[in-house]
Parts: C-alpha cells; sequence; structure tokens
C-alpha cells in the first residue's frame, strides 16, 4: 500500500508543512511572497532568482518536503522518484509576461520564453537533486485527485519508489499549491486514494 | 568614472532580474560567465544580446559574437564602441 | 499488451494520412519561406498550413484527427466510459485565451463526439506527444481504460515563433537534421492522432504492437541538451530493458532531430552509448519541421505508415555527417520491412522519452 508521508501548501499568505504553518507573508515587504519563503527557511539555491513563480513554487514546496522528510534522497535511487504535476492554466502566468516582453517591452525575452512550458518546473526540480526518473505534466480543469491516484500509482508499478505529486496554481496573484510525497514502502502516512487526497489538498477550487 | 560601464552594469542587473546585487558589485573585469565570477549561463547571454539592441540600438547577428564581447563589463563597453563607430 | 494504429496526419503536406504519406514517399517538404513570418517582419521557413482558414484552429484541428479516426476503429469506441483522449500540445489554442489555453476546444470535442470522459491534455514540450502515447499505453495495461485516443497538435504562433527567434535557435534554411551544415530548427504546425487499444479487433485497417515505453530527465539544464546524451541514454535502455528488447533487434529509428547543432549531436551521443549507430534512423522534422507537442504523435504514425508500407523514408535535408559518433541516417528511401522500430523524442524541461513499435 502506497503512503502519502509528507505534504506542503502554499497560499497566497501562508506556507504550511504537513499542515503547520512554517511562513506567514508579510504584506509590506519589498520581497516577493514566494522570496520571502526562501529567504525565511534559508534556502541556498541562487538559481531560484532565475526561475518564474510557477517553478519557484514547486522548487520552493518540493525543498520543503525533503527537509520534513530527512534522509528521503539518499533512500531513492536516482531514478526512483517520479513527478507528476498538474495545474488549470499551464504556465500562462510567465506566458503573459512573454507576450508583455515582445508587443510592449520592445523585444521577445529568451530568458522568459525557456519558462513559457508548464513541465519546466519539472526539469528544475530534476537539475536541483539530480533526480533521473519519470516525469509527467497535465493540464486539467481542476484539481482531480483520481487523476493523480491512477497515474501516481501506474508510477509506482513501473519502476518508481516515490513519486511527488503536484497541483500548481499559479496565475497572477491566485496561489494555490499542493505538493506531497507518496512513497511505496514507507512506515506511516496516510493512505494515498483520492479520498485523503482530496482532503489533504484542501483547496478551495476542488 | 566611464559612464558607460555605470549604465552597462545597472542595465545588466535590470535585463537579467539580478537580485541583490547592485552596480558596485560588479567589478569592471570580473567574468560574467564565470561561476566564480557573476554566474551568468547560456540563456543570459542571449539576454544581453537583447540588452545590445535595446539600450544600445546595436544587432548582434551572430550569438557567437557574443561569447567573446560579453566577457566583462570592460569587453562589452569596448564591443560597443567599436560598433558606434562602424 | 497494447496495440497501436488507425494513425492520421494533417499537415502542410496533406489533409489526409494517403495524401501526407503519398507526400512523404515523394520526399516533399511542408517547408516553404513564408514572407514577414518572424519578429521585425523577418521572412522565415515554416512548415506551416497556409491553406488553414479557420477561427478556431486548434479546434478544427483535433475535431478534424478525431472525426478521421473514427473512420479507422469500431465507431463504439469513441463514445465508450472506456476510453480516454489525450491531447498533446504545448501551447493549443494559446492565441485565443492566453490563460486557458485548452478548455474551449475540449469542451467542443466532448459535445461533438459526445466523449463520456474529459480528454486529458499533456503539455510536457517537445516530448509531449511520445509521452502521451506511453501514458496510453500504461492506462491501459493498468486497465484503468480500455482504449486511449491520442491527438497530438500544435500551431504556430508569434508567441513561439519570436521564442525560438529569441533563442537563436530557427534555421536560415530549411531544416537538415544530423547533417554537418545544420544550424537550427525549422518550426512547423500539423495534427496527428493514434489509438491504442487492449483490443486488436477495434482497429479496421491492421494495427501493431506497442510496447510500452519510459521517461527519463536529463537533470542537466532546463533548455540545453544534456551533452552526455543522459536522459536519452537512459529513456533508450530503459524500453529495451523493460519490453526484453535488445539493441540488435531494433530495425528502425525515428529520432527526435530538430537540427539543431547541440540537439542532434546529443542524439548521436546517447544512441552511440546503448550500440544503435548501425540501425537506419531519419529524423522527420524536414518534412513537417518541429510541431513541438503534436511532433512525437504524427512521427509515430509516419512510421507506422513506413511500416505499413514496407518503406523507410529518407531524412530529408541530410548530406553529410555531422555527428560526432556515427551514424546510419537513411540517405535515401529504402525499401525494408522492419518489424520492431524505435520512436524517440527530447525536449526543454529536461525530457526524454521513448517508445517501441512491433509488427505482428
Amino acid at each position: 500500500m502506497s503512503l502519502i508521508t509528507t505534504y506542503c501548501h502554499l497560499s497566497s499568505d501562508h506556507c504550511s508543512v504537513n499542515g503547520e504553518i512554517v511562513v506567514t507573508r508579510e504584506k509590506d515587504a519589498a520581497d516577493s511572497w514566494f522570496k520571502q519563503i526562501y529567504k525565511e527557511q534559508e534556502i541556498v539555491y541562487p538559481k531560484f532568482y532565475k526561475m518564474d513563480a510557477l517553478s519557484q513554487a514547486g522548487f520552493l514546496a518540493s525543498e520543503l518536503i525533503k527537509r520534513a522528510n530527512q534522509g528521503l534522497t539518499d533512500k531513492y535511487k536516482d531514478d526512483e522518484i517520479a513527478m507528476l504535476f498538474a495545474n488549470q492554466s499551464s504556465s500562462a502566468d510567465t506566458d503573459l509576461r512573454f507576450v508583455h516582453s515582445y508587443e510592449l517591452n520592445g523585444a521577445p525575452s529568451p530568458s522568459l520564453f525557456v519558462y513559457t512550458l508548464p513541465n519546466i518546473v519539472l526539469g528544475e526540480i530534476a537539475i536541483r537533486n539530480k533526480w533521473f526518473g519519470e516525469n509527467m505534466f497535465a493540464v486539467l480543469p481542476k484539481f482531480a485527485p483520481g487523476f493523480f491516484v491512477d497515474y501516481g500509482q501506474i508510477l509506482l508499478t513501473t519502476g518508481a519508489k516515490a513519486v511527488l505529486i503536484g497541483w500548481l496554481g499559479i496565475l497572477g496573484d491566485n496561489v494555490e499549491v499542493f505538493v506531497a510525497l507518496v512513497e511505496s514502502e514507507s512506515e506511516g502516512g496516510m493512505d494515498f486514494n483520492s479520498e485523503n487526497l482530496l482532503k489533504l489538498a484542501d483547496l478551495s477550487h476542488a | 568614472m566611464d559612464n558607460l560601464k555605470e549604465d552597462l552594469k545597472n542595465q545588466i542587473i535590470e535585463q537579467l532580474n539580478l537580485e541583490d546585487i547592485t552596480p558596485a558589485d560588479i567589478a569592471d573585469d570580473v567574468l560574467l560567465f564565470d561561476d566564480g565570477g557573476l554566474g551568468l549561463d547560456s540563456i543570459d547571454a542571449l539576454e544581453l544580446i537583447v540588452l545590445l539592441e535595446k539600450y544600445h540600438g546595436i544587432q548582434v547577428i551572430n550569438p557567437e559574437e557574443g561569447k567573446v564581447a560579453f566577457k566583462s563589463i570592460n569587453t562589452m563597453a569596448e564591443y560597443i564602441r567599436n560598433r558606434k563607430v562602424e | 499488451m497494447t496495440y497501436i494504429g488507425a494513425e492520421v496526419i494533417i499537415s502542410p503536406l496533406g489533409r489526409t494520412t494517403a495524401e501526407n504519406w503519398a507526400a512523404m514517399h515523394a520526399n516533399r517538404s511542408g517547408i516553404s519561406l513564408v514572407k514577414q513570418a518572424g519578429f521585425d517582419d523577418t521572412d522565415l521557413y515554416l512548415s506551416k498550413m497556409l491553406d488553414l482558414v479557420s477561427e478556431f484552429k486548434f479546434e478544427k484541428l483535433i475535431s478534424d484527427a478525431l472525426a478521421a479516426v473514427a473512420e479507422n476503429i469500431d465507431p463504439a469506441i469513441l463514445t465508450s466510459d472506456k476510453t480516454i483522449v489525450l491531447v498533446s500540445s504545448t501551447k493549443g489554442e494559446l492565441d485565443k485565451n492566453i490563460t486557458d489555453q485548452f478548455g474551449k476546444s475540449i469542451d467542443a470535442l466532448v459535445t461533438a463526439f459526445g466523449l463520456a470522459n474529459r480528454p486529458v491534455v499533456l503539455p510536457n514540450a517537445c516530448i509531449s506527444g511520445v509521452l502521451a502515447i506511453n501514458a496510453a499505453s500504461n492506462l491501459i495495461n493498468a486497465k484503468i481504460y480500455d482504449h486511449a485516443i491520442v491527438i497530438g497538435c500544435d500551431l504556430i504562433s508569434d508567441f513561439v515563433v519570436y521564442g525560438f527567434q529569441s533563442l537563436f535557435a530557427i534555421s536560415d534554411k530549411p531544416c537538415a537534421p544530423f547533417d554537418a551544415l545544420r544550424n537550427g530548427i525549422t518550426m512547423g504546425e500539423g495534427c496527428g492522432a493514434v489509438v491504442v487499444s487492449e483490443t486488436k479487433g477495434i482497429f479496421k485497417n491492421g494495427a501493431f504492437r506497442l510496447l510500452s515505453g519510459t521517461s527519463a530527465n536529463d537533470a542537466n539544464h532546463i533548455s540545453g541538451p544534456s551533452r552526455t546524451g543522459e536522459g536519452l541514454f537512459r529513456s533508450v535502455k530503459k524500453t529495451l530493458e523493460t519490453n526484453h528488447v535488445a539493441p540488435d533487434e531494433i530495425d528502425f529509428i525515428c529520432a527526435h532531430g530538430t537540427a539543431t547543432v547541440f540537439n542532434d549531436e546529443m542524439e548521436s551521443i546517447a544512441f552511440d552509448r546503448i550500440g544503435l549507430n548501425d540501425v537506419p534512423l531519419s529524423s522527420l522534422k524536414g518534412y513537417f519541421g518541429h510541431t513541438l507537442g503534436a511532433a512525437g504523435v504524427i512521427e509515430t504514425a509516419a512510421s507506422m505508415q513506413m511500416m505499413q508500407h514496407g518503406i523507410l523514408l529518407k531524412s530529408l535535408g541530410y548530406q553529410e555527417s555531422g555527428t560526432s559518433k556515427k551514424l546510419n541516417v537513411v540517405a535515401d528511401n529504402m525499401t525494408s520491412h522492419p518489424k520492431t522500430i524505435l520512436k524517440t523524442a527530447s525536449g526543454f524541461g529536461g525530457g526524454n522519452a521513448s517508445l517501441i513499435i512491433r509488427s505482428l
């Protein structure tokens, strides 16, 4: 039986791990909300600053899950942690910025263009951790626990021993992020089924 | 103080969204693409090409040209001055 | 075990699969010089469907593809609740609605065809198509669905053209995959479809075995190919091993071959590491351009046509070897009856995917 062992939420004003708030947004801070989390949690990874919001969100959640789940990266081989992410608006947040660069700012920006695909966040997390496993990104009209359970189980029966699943709702000021680690061989956690996933994710739109 | 070089530093910070870096942090001869220097990457190099066109009206057709020109603030300034004379 | 068939190709080379095959067999390219297509009104070589006139092009293409699929299978499959449609696309109808790039077209598809399940969109850059076909096979093997229809579609838009221009990735002549003088991609647009099923009997015109493939990330760079071909090497190795296929059983490779200097070099290194140097190999980008999310589906469909017709198509645009590791690039159409073929894809985000198709 596969278990959900660790999870992380990011909303527009809170960041929590396993349901416990770890960072609360300072409304008047000069830094962006994700940068506040990065600094407050003392994460050191300069590439973070170059990422778009979608990648920053996935990156932060994966880092916090690793911290709450010590030894995670040593427990598995480099291709045994798969990733299965989804959202509703693809990379629209950065797509809009890229359009802005050539329509209003003179020239198409290459550094924005490379983030105009939703699966880039999977690449960023893979690079950070040297994870060579299976990845997939899906666009769904809303959070669909059944999709994650069905395909997550497929990944766990075709070579992966853990799957990082995630809903990355990022568009403008709207932040609705839920990332969870599912492990096939683990001591404690919640059963990986649709009911538990829906309850844990607790996403307002779903 | 060389105004062109100071402008370049500000423009680089702006164009590349370099957080936590001020013009004073970028020495004229620091290697922009060296991890011991500014640590820029290949996409940043393309962004510098956009910068040259946007702020200096210089078109770079062949990105290979950029590799030499973008070594440091000094080489960038020299490149801009040479291209403007053309 | 899964079967694959009912392949459909819609591209600048033709509106039907038969038209596409006839053009490919004659080594015709869909690429032409399009005036003022680029940023600052530069002229660009593109594989563009110049005669595609529709307010909603994405919706039209995926609907046309599904209608064509329906003619090649048992019609009851389309509306079955054991059927899922997977859509492989990077940018969908971005030009129409940037914050919901797929929703309207998907809704239209559900309504027009009476689909029981809402299609799932899989935007995974240039590996989307191969990944979606693998996902289809996985969903059927896991008994979640009995049939899956995979539709790959992407359009040429200012957005993607300007983007690839900003990366200096677009060739100044029609792309020349694996050639010594290659210097970048040619963008393309089009739509492809295949049906994956647990039942051979649903296919009206025959089918092939689909050996489920795998994917692997390079874990190296988000927009540059790995210099060691690590992800592609791992994906192909895993696909061969999980299906108990030895490298010398592969009769043909339909490579990704984008015609950028670094991508094709990376592929040569990966294939060399696996020992596939001598296997006849083609890239189909010279015919269709790089159709991004559609590429994996269109090129798999074209490979199935090659198997059906017993002809390996030449890698259009190739003249002289231009990779550090030797490859057996197909220089002229060859009569051959490949039993087992390998399809690969690599893309932004570090993704690599592969699958194997075998004749029955």
